[in-house]
């Protein structure tokens, strides 16, 4: 008897569970049918509130980070004297790098008389991981400029630099980008001058298959004529397999999307 | 245990790595009948869904999310509920 009673309050519990399970569904259905008709007015808010809540978040993990409260004595010392080699080596190549900026310099000079593209640095507000579909947040909106379609671009917008992402959709000040690399997507593309289509991965990470005759290495650089002809990845390794007639090209970001703090947003057209 | 893994949900939405919320969502929705895995899934289709024709843009998340709960309330029912 005592067993049933028990039985039947469980019942009776997981019946309420159900109805609010029916409630919460209704309500989803609700929400995503309102989000649609007010074009995406509820995703702008959810996305302005995340942008806050990532803000707030990145600063606490750089505090914690910078104050080495999770380092140990061990990996400090590790890093300590990865540290002094790191700095011999810079001090070699800064020597080198003095004669490359006077050039680099006079050069830029030529390149903003010759096209004086115009364009936004802001700053990326979500992590680029996070994403199933391949997407991120940068801080700039319809106010400052920003129109469906523009290409995000890492590195100087206005000597080129790599374009990581296109705008797919742009409220006040926030736009939503999607990667060029994002998972499923395929993207036509050149190395050495011959065609491949590139198929994303996620990350900053595509792949290629290119015939085995054709010469390819890494470190060559992947244009895109979609973009302008503008850069898209470097090749970061090839995989050769004897047994096939194609071999792989694996290609990503000279920095990885995560590694980045600011984009330049430009206008597709330029 | 539910409450921590709902708000470790939600703000993994915002940090966390598509997979480690689909961990997530799986075992509330298996352990628990979890309202929170339909606002998760909900979440991450407002937070990083482009708008656009549903057949570009199908809201994956919030069906994977209607798919665990309401796929797994047999399974719950059975196991969870009526073996007590």
């Amino acid at each position: 008897m005592n067993t049933q009673f028990s039985y039947h309050s469980l019942r009776g519990s997981g019946s309420r569970k159900g109805r609010r399970l029916i409630v919460a569904t209704i309500i989803v259905i609700l929400v995503l049918a309102i989000d649609g008709l007010s074009g995406g007015g509820i995703r702008t808010l959810v996305r302005a509130a995340s942008a806050r809540v990532w803000g707030a978040g990145s600063q606490a993990f750089s505090a914690i980070s910078g104050s080495g409260f999770l380092s140990t004595r061990r990996a400090l010392l590790g890093e300590n004297e990865g540290l002094k080699q790191e700095v011999a080596r810079l001090q070699a190549h800064a020597a080198a790098l003095e004669v490359l900026q006077s050039e680099n310099a006079s050069l830029r000079r030529i390149v903003r008389l010759a096209e004086a593209g115009p364009g936004i640095t802001t700053p990326i507000i979500s992590s680029s991981r996070s994403s199933p579909y391949g997407t991120f947040m940068v801080g700039a909106g319809s106010k400052e400029g920003v129109v469906v379609g523009d290409l995000v671009v890492m590195g100087e917008g206005g000597s080129g630099g790599f374009v990581v992402g296109r705008v797919s959709e742009v409220s006040k000040h926030l736009s939503l980008a999607t990667q060029i690399f994002a998972p499923n997507a395929s993207t036509e593309a050149t190395i050495r001058g011959a065609s491949v289509i590139l198929e994303g991965q996620g990350g900053g990470n595509a792949r290629a298959e290119v015939p085995r005759a054709f010469s390819v290495s890494p470190g060559d650089v992947v244009l895109s004529a979609r973009f302008r002809g503008r850069a898209i990845g470097v090749v970061g390794s090839v995989s050769d397999d004897p047994s096939s007639a194609y071999k792989n090209v694996y290609i990503g970001l000279p920095v990885g999307l995560d590694a980045l703090q600011f984009v330049y947003v430009v206008s597709a057209d330029r | 245990m539910r409450i921590a893994l709902g708000i470790l949900g939600v703000l993994g939405a915002i940090f966390a790595p598509p997979w480690i919320l689909l961990l997530i969502m799986s075992f509330l929705a298996f352990r628990y009948p979890a309202w929170e895995v339909l606002l998760i899934g909900l979440l991450i289709d407002l937070l990083w869904l482009p708008s656009g024709p549903l057949t570009q843009s199908l809201p994956l998340f919030t069906i994977v999310a209607l798919v665990l709960v309401w796929g797994f309330e047999p399974l719950r029912s059975e196991f969870l509920i009526s073996r007590r």
